[in-house]
């Protein structure tokens, strides 16, 4: 039986419910937005799985920003649909019978695949050190302290050089 | 730099401190709530970062075999072109890479082409820098590089502004002048484009009046003659970042463009020879153009011989 940990989770989300408002309100600047987001957790947080969870705390607060990440991205990409397509629909050969979700992957796969593009020559131009600990780190998985050791460098100089890549990354994707 | 501009970039280096600190163990999230708090700069800062890291979180798989496979093939690009100089047609590749002055013509002439695996960028005589597109070529005249002919494929043009210059682009009977400006001109045996991205150039072409094209605007030739119309400035040459960018343009123009990065020839059936095409596909290694081309337009691909040809989609 998991109900155990289920309740855990519950039990944490109504202890730091007022605590992971304030994290959403931080995160989103916007009321309704946060209640929803709040919302939103609250039901993730009844079909969660998983066996009892060590700190309900900080494993809440992962919960909510990793929504708070998915819909900055939704949006993101409406816009860049938007941008690119809106006023282009009859462009498309027979847009207007072919099923809406159908248009929708294909224009996902092109934005995946040019994010993809932008990435990767992005990556591919970083200074070499901050190339080596990019790919290490996001790439490979290590953690900043593996990477260190693996490099023979400084754990400031790899936060140094992330920094680099992550500025340079943001950079090419809002181009 | 400005006081301005400056706490922008301390926040974005507090905005990646942050994001790593999130990704250990034991987080201070009470620290991170007030330093959120304490500036709304701070939360637009902090998104930017968060999305570069999920983009390359999503797409983790695909980013690192493309980078895998980017590194031996440029050393074997390399190797390939040694052993073309060494193999004999060693006059035709020091034409090609460094250019032979005609002694018997009055001005020198140099040609320029980039083979199909990549772009070349070439600095010209007073501050005419091109970067030519793969599988394309051109022609220079003049001891001040003052006629510049695109002989086939695209080029983009970035030109110092200088009254004193006279600076035409030719492209079999399209002429380009009055130039100072950044733009890209595509150009094969049955169409014509010329995309502006800063400034303003002429166009004369035999059987139209002279054509002005300024920044955010492109010229199209087409069955019907020549176009005027919109587009993004930063969709021009929008190649040299890995993509194919097009605002209405007609698909014959296309195919080629798919037939130079592809390395296949791409015809079209006559059907579809008028229609137009907008939209952006990713180069990649320009295996896969063809396949996005179709499912954006709704076309269908039929390989044949040395290539593929577009066609309709059968009727279901």
């Amino acid at each position: 039986m998991n109900l155990d940990g289920e309740d855990r989770l519950e039990i944490a989300y109504g202890v730091h419910r007022a605590d992971l408002m304030r994290l959403l309100m931080a995160r989103t600047g916007d009321r309704t937005e946060a209640e929803d987001l709040l919302q939103e957790l609250w039901l993730k947080v009844q079909q969660q799985p998983g066996g009892p969870v060590e700190n309900g705390r900080a494993y809440l607060f992962r919960m909510a920003q990793n929504l708070v990440i998915d819909r900055l991205r939704e949006r993101r990409r409406r816009m860049e649909r938007e941008r690119r397509w809106s006023d282009e629909v009859t462009d498309f050969a027979r847009a207007g019978i072919e099923p809406a979700d159908r248009r929708k992957t294909a224009e996902d796969l092109i934005l995946d695949r040019e994010e993809i593009a932008t990435l990767t020559s992005a990556i591919t131009n970083l200074p070499e050190g901050a190339r080596r600990v990019f790919e290490l780190h996001k790439l490979q998985g290590l953690s900043h302290g593996e990477v260190a050791a693996h490099l023979g460098i400084s754990k400031s100089g790899v936060e140094k050089h992330m920094a680099v890549a992550m500025k340079y990354l943001r950079r090419a994707l809002m181009d | 730099m400005t006081a301005r501009s400056n706490s922008e970039k301390a926040m974005l280096d507090q905005a990646v401190a942050w994001a790593a600190a999130l990704e250990s163990d034991d987080v201070d999230w009470d620290g991170y709530m007030a330093w959120l708090e304490a500036d709304p700069r701070h939360r637009a800062a902090f998104d930017s970062i968060a999305l570069v890291s999920a983009a390359v979180d999503d797409h983790r798989a695909e980013i690192t075999s493309l980078i895998a496979a980017q590194a031996p093939s440029k050393a074997r690009r390399r190797v390939l072109r040694l052993f073309t100089y060494a193999g004999g047609s060693i006059a035709a590749a020091i034409a090609l890479m460094v250019g032979v002055p005609l002694l018997w013509s009055p001005q020198p002439v140099r040609s320029y082409a980039a083979d199909a695996h990549g772009s070349r960028d070439i600095a010209l005589a007073n501050g005419i820098h091109v970067t030519l597109s793969p599988s394309s070529s051109i022609t220079v005249r003049g001891k001040d590089a003052g006629q510049v002919e695109l002989a086939s494929g695209e080029a983009y043009f970035d030109v110092r502004h200088d009254p004193a210059r006279s600076l035409t682009v030719t492209a079999g009977s399209y002429r380009i002048s009055d130039i100072g400006t950044r733009f890209s001109v595509n150009f094969t045996r049955t169409a014509f484009r010329i995309g502006v991205a800063d400034g303003t150039v002429s166009v004369s072409s035999p059987g139209s009046e002279d054509v002005q094209v300024s920044a955010g605007h492109q010229l199209l030739s087409g069955s019907d003659g020549l176009t005027l119309s919109s587009v993004a400035s930063s969709d021009v040459g929008s190649w040299r970042q890995g993509r194919l960018s097009y605002s209405n343009t007609p698909l014959p123009l296309v195919a080629a463009d798919i037939s130079r990065y592809s390395g296949k020839a791409v015809q079209i059936d006559p059907s579809l020879e008028k229609t137009h095409f907008s939209g952006t596909l990713v180069i990649g290694d320009g295996s896969r153009l063809l396949a996005d081309l179709a499912i954006l337009m709704g076309v269908e691909v039929h390989s044949q011989e040395n290539g593929a040809r577009i066609g309709t989609a059968a009727p279901r």
